[in-house]
C-alpha cells in the first residue's frame, strides 16, 4: 500500500517519457507529427494499465486487492447496518463483560495489595480452642516482639499499632488516627511513596525522630494535595512531627482495622498510663515456606510467650496464619466465581449470536457467492472477501469490548464500595482481554467462513437461476439449529441464576429490621489518657461509667436531640460476640451459646427495639452492672420456648475481663436474671437469621471506648457540631471519634448489603443483555429466512396457504430450535441450580420465579420470530412471485 | 525485412540485463539497444517490457535513478547491480548451454542415433 500515489507517478513519468522518446524518433523517420503521438501512446498502452502492471510486477497486487475486499466488505456491511451493528454488539458485549469480570477478580481476589510480596504476607491471629469463634487481637511486648522477629520462616517483621490522637492547628482539635510502624516499614511494603519517603531505619535513632508520613486521602483532605508538605509540621497530641512522606492513593494500611491518617515510627510511641507499648505483628514469610511449616514453628513462640504471661492468652489456643487477602475472599470470592461462570455464558451466547448471524447472512447471499464465481472469481477470491467482512466485524467488536471494559471494570467498584480491599486498583488483565479477544475472533472467523467453504463450490449453473434462490426453503440448517438451541439454554440458565441472585436482594431488602434506623446518628467516643489527672478520675469502673453518663446528659440536653443510647461494639446490623451462655436448671446437653451485647438501659428506647415482656434495668442496675440481662426473642424461642424466659438465671462464663484497660464488674460472669424480653434485631448481618442474643449493661466490662446512638429531630449530621461542643464541655479533651455516621448510612454500606445489591445489579445486567442478545439474534435469523423466502410464501399463498399457516412457516425452526434450547436449559438448571445454591449459601431460584422467567422469556421469543414472520404473511403473492 | 522472432520465457529479463551491463540507460534506451542488437528482429511488447523491468528491480539486479535524458527531460536510468551483474553471467551460461543442447538435438540425423 505504502507510496501507492508515489509509485503511481513515476510509473506515469517513465512511461510518457517513454511516449515522447517514441514520438521524437517517428517524427523524425518520417511520420506526420499527429500520426506518431498516436503511434506511441497506443504502443505504450493505457496508463494505469501500466501501474497495475508494475504494482503486480513488485507483488503489491494481493494488497490491492485486499484492499479492494475491505472496501466491498465495508460498503456491504454500512448496506446491512443492521446486521453489523448486532455482530459488533454481540461481540462488544461478549469480550467487555469477560475482561472486566476477570480482571476484577484478578484484582480483588488475586492481587489485591500494592505490596512487595503480597502473597506471603500472613496476619497472625489467636484462635481460642475453647471459643474459635471469638475474634482476638494477637499483640507482643517489645522484647517479645524480638524474639518473634528471629523466628526461621520469616523475612520481614512488621508491627504496628493503631491510636486514635489529637490534631491541633484547627479551630476545634481534631482526631485523627496514627498508625505506628515499625522502621523497617518502607522495606516491608515495598511501596514507592507518592511524595518524599516512607519511615526508614534511621527513624529509630536516638528514640526515635518525629517524623511522619501521610496518608493520601489525609493529605487531600487535610492539606489539599499540596505537594509542599514535605518538610511542614503537624501537632499530634501535644508533639511536633516533622512530614517527610505522602503514601500514594492505593497505599491504605491497614484495611481491616481502620486506614491510618499518618503513619509514625514505633519508636516515637509513648508510654501511656494506660499501658506499655506493644505491638501488633504481620510476617511476610520467606519464599519457599508453606503456611503449616511457618506455623508449626511460631506456635512453639507464642505458646512460651503465653507460658510468661499467662493472663492474656486463652487457656487452649493456636496461633493461626491468614493471608491478608483472605477476609475478602470470604466475603466475596464465590460470588465473583460465579459471576465469571455468568460472563463466560454471556461471552459465549455474544459468540453464538455473531455465528448465526454470520451463516444466516452467508445464506441469504449464496446468490451473490454463484453469481461471483460465474464471473470468474476464483474460490479461493470469495472466500478471502468472506474472511475480510468476518475480520472486520470480528476487529471492530473486538476493540470496542475492549473499549467497554474498562468501563466494565470499574462498575462495581462504585456500586459496592465496602466490599473490596480499599487498596485493590482494577487494571485490565491483558492475558485476559486477549483470550476473549481471541475467542471473540476465533469464532468470528470460523463461522465467517462456514458458509463461504459450503457455498463457493462450484456449482453455477442450476443456482444462478434466481428462482432456485428464491424457492430456497427450509434446507438443510442443522449448524444454525443447534447455535439457537444452546443460546436459548446458556440464556435461561443466566436468567435463573440472576432471579436467584435478585431473589435473595429482595428478601433482605422486605425483612423487617427490627429496629428504626432513621435519624438516628452513631458516634464514638475513644478515652484520651494523655492528661494523668483526668485519666486518674475515669480509671476506675465506676468512675468511667459516670463519665460516659456525664457524657450522655449533655448529649441528650443538646437541643433537637430526642433520646441518646450507649452501646459497646454494637453496631447493627452486626453485634456482640458469640458466647457460651448456662441457665440455671437446664441441663446443657447440648452447646448453649448466644450473641452477647453491651448497651445502656436507653438503648432500646432510642433505637425503638420493641419491649414484648418484663422491663428494662433500672438505672441503679446500669450502674452496677451485675444481676441481671434482656434477652431477645430468638433467645426466648430456643431456650425458653415451654415457659417465659423472664425471671430465668442465665450466666455467661466468659464475661471476664483480661486486660488491666478494662475493669469489670464484681460478678460480671455470674448469674443473672432476666427482667424482659425485646423484639429481634439482626446481630449477625443482613439477611442472615437472627441468633439469640442477650444483652447485659455496658458497665459489667468497662471498655475503654463507648458508642452512642443519638436519635434526632431530623438530618442527624447537622447536630454533630452542637454534640462535639457537648461532649467538650465535660472534658476539654475528649473529642467524638472520626467516622461519626448515621446508623441509616452503616446499612447503605454494609458489605453484605451493597454485595447482594451488587450481584442483582452485575447478574440482572448480564441476563437482560443475555435475553437482548438472543432476541436480536432470533429476529435477525428470522427476517434473513423470510426475506430469502419470499417466492416460496408468494407461490404457497397463491395456493390457498392461510396467513396463520405462512406465519408458522416462517417461524418454525427458529421456535423449535428456541423451544428445545429452553427444555435443555431447565434441566441444566435443575441439575445445576442445587449445586450453586449450596455453594452460594443462598436458596435456590424458586417454582415462581422460574416460571415468571420461562413465561418471559417465551413472549419475548415469540415476539423475535413473530414479528418478521409477520412480515412474511403480509406479503402480496403477485409481487412475491415476481421477486428478484 | 526478415520476420520477428518471439522471445521465450525469461529471455527478455536476460537481454535487458545484457543491454544495461554496457551502461546506464533509460528505458526507451533500453528497448532501442536491444533491437538494436537483435537487428531489428524482435518484436518487444511494451506491455511485457516494463513490468519485467519493475521485476528485475524489485529483485534488486537493476537499479534505477531519476537523471536527465540527452534531450533535457527527466528519465529514469537503470545500472546493473553487483548481483545483478552476477545473474547476467550465470544466466548468459545456463542460455547458452541451453541453446547448444537444443541445437545439437535438432541437429540429429535419422543415422546417428
Amino acid at each position: 500500500m505504502a507510496h501507492r500515489e508515489d509509485l503511481g507517478k513515476q510509473v506515469q513519468c517513465e512511461i510518457e517519457f517513454h511516449i515522447e522518446c517514441r514520438a521524437e524518433d517517428l517524427i523524425r523517420s518520417g511520420v506526420v507529427e499527429d500520426e506518431a503521438w498516436r503511434r506511441a501512446r497506443a504502443e505504450a498502452g493505457r496508463a494505469d494499465t501500466q501501474s497495475e502492471k508494475y504494482r503486480e510486477a513488485i507483488g503489491l497486487r494481493l494488497l490491492d486487492e485486499l484492499w479492494g475486499d475491505l472496501r466491498y466488505g465495508l460498503r456491504g456491511l454500512v448496506r446491512n447496518s443492521g446486521f453489523a451493528a448486532v455482530a459488533i454488539l454481540s461481540l462488544t458485549v461478549g469480550i467487555g463483560a469477560t475482561t472486566a469480570m476477570f480482571s476484577l477478580i484478578h484484582a480483588v481476589l488475586l492481587h489485591p495489595f500494592p505490596y512487595a510480596g503480597a502473597s506471603r504476607i500472613m496476619n497472625p491471629g489467636i484462635v481460642n480452642d475453647e471459643n474459635p469463634g471469638e475474634e482476638r487481637w494477637f499483640a507482643l511486648w517489645r522484647p517479645q516482639f524480638a524474639v518473634f522477629g528471629k523466628a526461621q520462616c520469616i523475612e520481614s517483621l512488621l508491627g504496628f499499632r493503631n491510636k486514635s490522637e489529637v490534631l491541633a492547628g484547627k479551630a476545634l482539635p481534631e482526631d485523627v488516627l496514627a498508625v505506628y510502624l515499625t522502621e523497617n516499614a518502607g522495606e516491608f511494603f515495598g511501596v514507592r511513596p507518592a511524595l518524599g519517603r516512607m519511615i526508614e531505619p534511621s527513624d529509630a535513632a536516638g528514640g526515635g525522630q518525629p517524623v511522619a508520613v501521610l496518608n493520601y486521602r489525609f493529605w487531600q483532605r487535610h492539606f489539599q494535595g499540596a505537594r509542599d508538605v514535605i518538610g511542614k509540621t503537624l501537632q499530634l497530641d501535644q508533639r511536633l512531627y516533622t512530614i517527610v512522606g505522602v503514601m500514594p492513593r492505593r497505599f491504605a494500611f491497614d484495611d481491616t482495622t481502620g486506614v491510618g491518617d499518618v503513619y509514625l515510627p514505633a519508636s516515637t510511641m509513648q508510654e501511656t498510663p494506660a499501658g506499655p507499648r506493644f505491638l501488633i505483628p504481620w510476617v511476610k514469610l520467606r519464599r519457599g515456606v508453606t503456611a503449616a511449616e511457618a506455623s508449626a514453628q511460631l506456635n512453639g513462640l507464642v505458646h512460651a510467650f503465653a507460658r510468661q504471661d499467662p493472663q492474656v492468652y486463652p487457656r487452649r489456643f493456636h496461633l493461626a496464619l491468614q493471608p491478608i487477602v483472605e477476609p475478602y475472599q470470604q466475603n466475596t470470592g464465590r460470588a465473583l466465581y460465579l459471576l465469571l461462570a455468568g460472563v463466560v455464558v454471556l461471552l459465549l451466547i455474544g459468540c453464538a449470536n455473531c455465528s448465526i448471524l454470520f451463516l444466516a447472512r452467508g445464506a441469504a447471499r449464496r446468490h451473490e457467492f454463484v453469481m461471483r464465481g460465474a464471473l470468474g472469481a476464483s474460490r479461493g477470491r470469495i472466500i478471502r472477501q468472506l474472511l475480510v467482512e468476518a475480520l472486520v466485524i470480528s476487529f471492530t467488536g473486538a476493540a470496542l469490548g475492549t473499549a467497554a471494559s474498562w468501563w466494565l471494570a470499574a462498575l462495581p467498584m462504585h456500586l459496592a464500595k465496602g466490599s473490596f480491599p480499599a487498596e485493590s486498583a482494577i487494571h485490565i488483565n491483558l492475558p485476559i482481554l486477549a483470550f476473549s479477544v481471541s475467542v471473540a475472533l476465533v469464532c468470528g472467523i470460523l463461522f465467517g467462513l462456514a458458509p463461504a467453504l459450503r457455498l463457493s463450490r462450484p456449482v453455477p449453473g442450476p443456482a444462478v437461476q434466481s428462482i432456485g434462490r428464491c424457492l430456497g426453503g427450509e434446507g438443510r440448517h442443522v449448524r444454525l439449529n443447534v447455535l439457537i438451541g444452546v443460546q436459548a439454554a446458556l440464556t435461561l440458565l443466566l436468567m435463573a441464576t440472576a432471579s436467584m441472585a435478585i431473589g435473595d436482594f429482595i428478601q433482605i431488602t422486605h425483612t423487617p429490621l427490627g429496629y428504626d434506623p432513621h435519624d438516628v446518628l452513631s458516634a464514638g467516643i475513644m478515652t484520651h489518657f494523655s492528661n494523668s489527672a483526668e485519666w486518674a478520675a475515669i480509671r476506675s469502673r465506676q468512675g468511667r461509667a459516670a463519665y460516659y453518663e456525664r457524657i450522655r446528659q449533655k448529649m441528650a440536653a443538646v437541643p433537637g436531640v430526642l433520646s441518646v443510647g450507649i452501646s459497646v461494639d454494637v453496631y447493627p446490623p452486626y453485634g456482640g460476640s458469640q458466647q457460651e451462655v448456662e441457665i440455671l436448671g437446664q441441663s446443657s446437653a447440648r452447646e448453649q451459646d448466644a450473641r452477647i451485647l453491651q448497651v445502656g438501659r436507653h438503648y432500646f428506647s432510642t433505637l425503638r427495639i420493641p419491649l414484648h415482656s418484663g422491663r428494662i434495668w433500672d438505672e441503679r442496675e446500669n450502674q452496677r452492672g451485675d444481676g441481671v440481662a434482656v434477652v431477645n426473642e430468638a433467645f426466648a424461642e430456643r431456650y425458653a420456648s415451654q415457659r417465659s424466659p423472664i425471671g430465668l438465671q442465665v450466666r455467661i462464663p466468659d464475661l471476664v475481663s483480661r486486660a488491666p484497660l478494662i475493669p469489670a464488674s464484681s460478678a460480671s460472669s455470674g448469674w443473672r436474671t432476666i427482667t424482659g424480653v425485646v423484639g429481634n434485631i439482626p446481630d449477625d448481618g443482613l439477611g442472615r437469621p437472627v441468633l439469640p442474643a442477650v444483652y447485659v449493661p455496658y458497665t459489667t466490662l468497662m471498655m475503654p471506648y463507648a458508642q452512642y446512638n443519638i436519635r434526632t429531630r431530623g438530618r442527624p449530621l447537622g447536630y454533630l457540631h452542637a454534640l462535639r461542643a457537648a461532649v467538650a464541655s465535660v472534658a476539654s479533651g475528649q473529642q467524638v471519634s472520626r467516622g461519626a455516621s448515621t446508623l441509616d448510612s452503616i446499612l447503605d454500606s454494609d458489605p453484605q448489603w451493597s454485595r447482594q445489591r451488587l450481584y442483582s445489579v452485575l447478574f440482572g445486567c448480564f441476563s437482560a443483555m443475555a435475553l437482548l442478545l438472543a432476541l436480536v439474534g432470533l429476529f435477525s435469523v428470522v427476517s434473513w429466512g423470510v426475506a430469502q423466502r419470499t417466492a416460496e410464501f408468494g407461490i404457497r399463498m397463491a395456493l390457498g396457504a392461510s396467513k396463520i399457516h405462512i406465519l408458522w412457516v416462517a417461524s418454525r425452526n427458529a421456535m423449535i430450535s428456541a423451544a428445545a434450547g429452553v427444555a435443555a436449559g431447565l434441566a441444566a438448571n435443575f441439575l445445576l441450580g442445587r449445586f450453586i445454591a449450596r455453594w452460594m449459601d443462598n436458596a435456590a431460584a424458586g417454582i415462581a420465579s422460574l416460571s415468571a422467567i420461562l413465561v418471559l422469556f417465551a413472549v419475548c421469543t415469540a415476539g423475535a420470530c413473530l414479528m418478521p414472520a409477520g412480515h412474511a404473511a403480509s406479503i402480496e403473492p403477485s409481487e412475491a412471485l415476481r421477486c428478484e | 525485412m526478415p520476420e520477428s522472432v518471439e522471445l521465450p520465457q525469461g529471455a527478455l529479463e536476460l537481454l535487458i540485463l545484457k543491454a544495461i551491463s554496457l551502461g546506464p540507460l533509460h528505458g526507451y534506451g533500453i528497448l532501442l539497444r536491444i533491437q538494436q542488437l537483435s537487428r531489428d528482429r524482435l518484436a518487444i511488447l511494451q506491455g511485457s517490457f516494463y513490468p519485467a523491468i519493475y521485476r528485475l528491480e524489485t529483485r534488486g539486479w537493476i537499479s534505477g535513478e531519476w537523471g536527465e535524458s540527452e534531450n533535457k527531460r527527466r528519465a529514469r536510468f537503470y545500472r546493473l547491480t553487483a548481483e545483478g551483474r552476477r545473474q547476467l553471467k550465470t544466466e548468459s551460461e545456463r542460455w547458452d548451454d541451453m541453446a547448444w543442447v537444443v541445437a545439437n538435438i535438432l541437429k540429429a540425423q535419422p543415422g546417428e542415433l
